[in-house]
């Protein structure tokens, strides 16, 4: 095997147009492994563990462009430059105009009233900021936007009274437009402001399946309310909502706010005259009740309170029912297989799975646990009872979001699977509009082999998944449950029901032994 | 506050601009809403020693 590279000194090339190379190099023949990236000092840490850090490379600066492969032969190596090059320049093929900065765009487009910057995260705040100027509102994708930048790009949106939605925001949908990674919703009168975008997808999506849907969804992104940044988005998104002749009803949800955000928060929603359904996770009902809120426990609590607003609730299994279907589900496991395996693409859903069943099976193991003694030790090597976040950026690093590269968790579904001790494995699938176009079929193969491989074995691996999303999005999610459960896989209504039905199961594998 | 722009976005057709890989103005278009896609490049290719110089001398847009 030889080490080929090939350079391009100073071509940018973004992390999708990388993924997309990557992934279609490594399908070709006579490549062993292959990467290419910039070649920033974190991609020569990746490659030199891959012994495939040559000199060469070593002395590229970040700006850069490298292709590096272990190969069976340098014709090999070329062979599959020349497909990758071709399909590159397909999937590329330029069909309208493009601009080289937002501002060229502006002046051709004055009539553009909405900015969406997905740039590193360093580079956002200028990005934000000509955006702003140029009179837009922004919704920002980038993540680790140092926090300082996140409070200058929101004064400075303040000031000029336009929305910065983000930086970090996964979801906003704004005038029925699915915008970064939401899901396509119904409109309706429900008006959503979050620093969760998986709790305001999450809620939209059942909203949407029970027959309402949304006016507007505000992502202010997961620090806004965090005290450096002070909750101007989430302040700003609560006056809006107020004022929006179609917005009838007001949902907040969030991680807890800091103490010195929630003050100000308070007040706003005593002034409300809609009924603001409150879901900040760790603040107590009497806090939520005082200054006139609707409490909410948990998420989907929260889409509960609101369908109660219009009439209407979403049927979930209830504790005993959960309890049958675990008797059903442990039926062929083994005696020594005894936990379970969470493996999430975000935090929100990790976080609330976790606190669900911690109250059944006591705590679990990750590498963002509840409590810090329960800290893997190595992300990948799961113990007893553990759930990770491949969402973390441990494994973004250089990568989009799972929800649109599901690359970055798959290859450990087999390595769970494997684990003789392993009863359950939770997987969580987002659909959105720029995600993987069939994000359920990208496991599959796995999964039906996990559970042929166990079977020869004798063991029973029990799969448990939850889809978020919509029968309006492009991956339909319908169609995704339906693959899922062709191949026996439990597809449970929500995060929190998936979580405690994996916990009942584990509980009643240790009580039957 | 004052929410008039906001206001008046909830009321105007999007015309978004998007600044970044292209999947994510392919996703919006084919929602059915218009976008004008920016093909981002980190200014002076990446190099952070000329961007410094460059902020300093008003080179940056």
């Amino acid at each position: 095997m030889n080490i080929c590279t090939r350079i391009e000194k100073n071509r940018y090339v973004d992390s999708l147009d990388t993924l997309f190379m990557m992934s279609v190099l490594n399908e070709q023949e006579g490549i062993e492994v292959a990467f290419a990236s910039l070649a920033s000092d974190s991609f020569k840490e990746t490659i030199k563990a891959e012994n495939l850090l040559t000199d060469e490379i070593r002395a590229l600066k970040g700006s850069d462009f490298v292709i590096v492969a272990r190969a069976e032969s340098e014709a090999a190596f070329n062979k599959a430059l020349d497909i990758i090059d071709k399909e590159y320049a397909s999937a590329n093929k330029v069909e309208k105009k493009t601009y080289r900065t937002s501002k060229d765009a502006v002046k051709e487009h004055p009539d553009a009233n909405l900015c969406q910057i997905a740039v590193p995260g360093e580079f956002a705040l200028s990005e934000v900021t000509k955006a702003l100027n140029l009179g837009m509102h922004c919704v920002v994708f980038s993540n680790n936007v140092p926090l300082e930048d996140e409070r200058k790009m929101k004064e400075l949106a303040r000031e000029k009274g336009l929305l910065c939605m983000g930086p970090d925001c996964g979801v906003a949908n704004i005038n029925g437009a699915a915008l970064v990674l939401a899901s396509i919703n119904n409109r309706g009168p429900f008006g959503i402001c979050g620093a969760s975008g998986t709790g305001i997808q999450h809620v939209a999506a059942i909203l949407h399946e029970c027959g309402t849907g949304v006016s507007q969804t505000i992502g202010t992104g997961g620090n806004d309310l965090k005290e450096p940044v002070g909750g101007i988005m989430m302040q700003m998104g609560i006056d809006a909502l107020e004022e929006d002749p179609e917005t009838r009803y007001i949902i907040l949800i969030s991680r807890k706010p800091a103490d010195s955000v929630l003050a100000p928060l308070f007040c706003k929603i005593e002034k409300c005259t809609k009924p603001v359904v409150v879901f900040f996770m760790g603040c107590d009902r009497e806090t939520v009740e005082k200054h006139g809120g609707i409490y909410a426990s948990n998420l989907d609590d929260c889409a509960q309170r609101a369908l109660e607003l219009v009439g209407k609730s979403y049927r979930l299994e209830s504790d005993e029912e959960l309890h049958q279907i675990a008797a059903e589900a442990i039926k062929g496991v083994a005696p020594y297989q005894k936990y379970l395996r969470g493996m999430y693409t975000g935090g929100t859903y990790l976080d609330e799975a976790m606190r669900a069943m911690e109250g059944i099976i006591g705590p679990i193991y990750s590498n963002a646990p509840l409590s810090p003694e329960y800290k893997l030790e190595v992300s990948t090597n799961s113990i007893r009872n553990s759930a990770v976040d491949y969402g973390e950026e441990e494994f973004t690093q250089g990568r989009p979001h799972p929800a649109i590269d599901p690359g970055i968790r798959q290859p450990y579904i087999m390595k769970e699977a494997r684990d003789r001790e392993v009863a359950v494995i939770i997987l969580d699938f987002i659909l959105t509009p720029p995600g993987h176009m069939d994000p359920v079929g990208y496991v599959l193969r796995d999964v039906v082999n996990a559970q042929k491989e166990a079977a020869a074995e004798g063991r029973k691996l029990i799969f448990i998944a939850t889809v978020l999303g919509t029968d309006a999005d492009i991956q339909n999610k319908k169609e995704q449950c339906r693959k899922l459960e062709e191949v026996g896989v439990i597809v449970a209504k929500t995060n929190f029901v998936a979580a405690k039905l994996a916990a009942e199961i584990v509980r009643m594998l240790g009580e039957r032994r | 506050m004052d929410t008039s722009k906001i206001q008046e976005l909830f009321k105007s057709e999007l015309k978004i601009v998007c600044v970044g890989p292209s999947l994510f103005s392919t996703a919006i278009e084919k929602q059915g809403f218009t976008t004008y896609q920016v093909d981002w490049i980190p200014p002076a290719g990446g190099d952070r020693e000329l961007q410094a110089l460059l902020e300093i001398m008003g080179g940056l847009d």
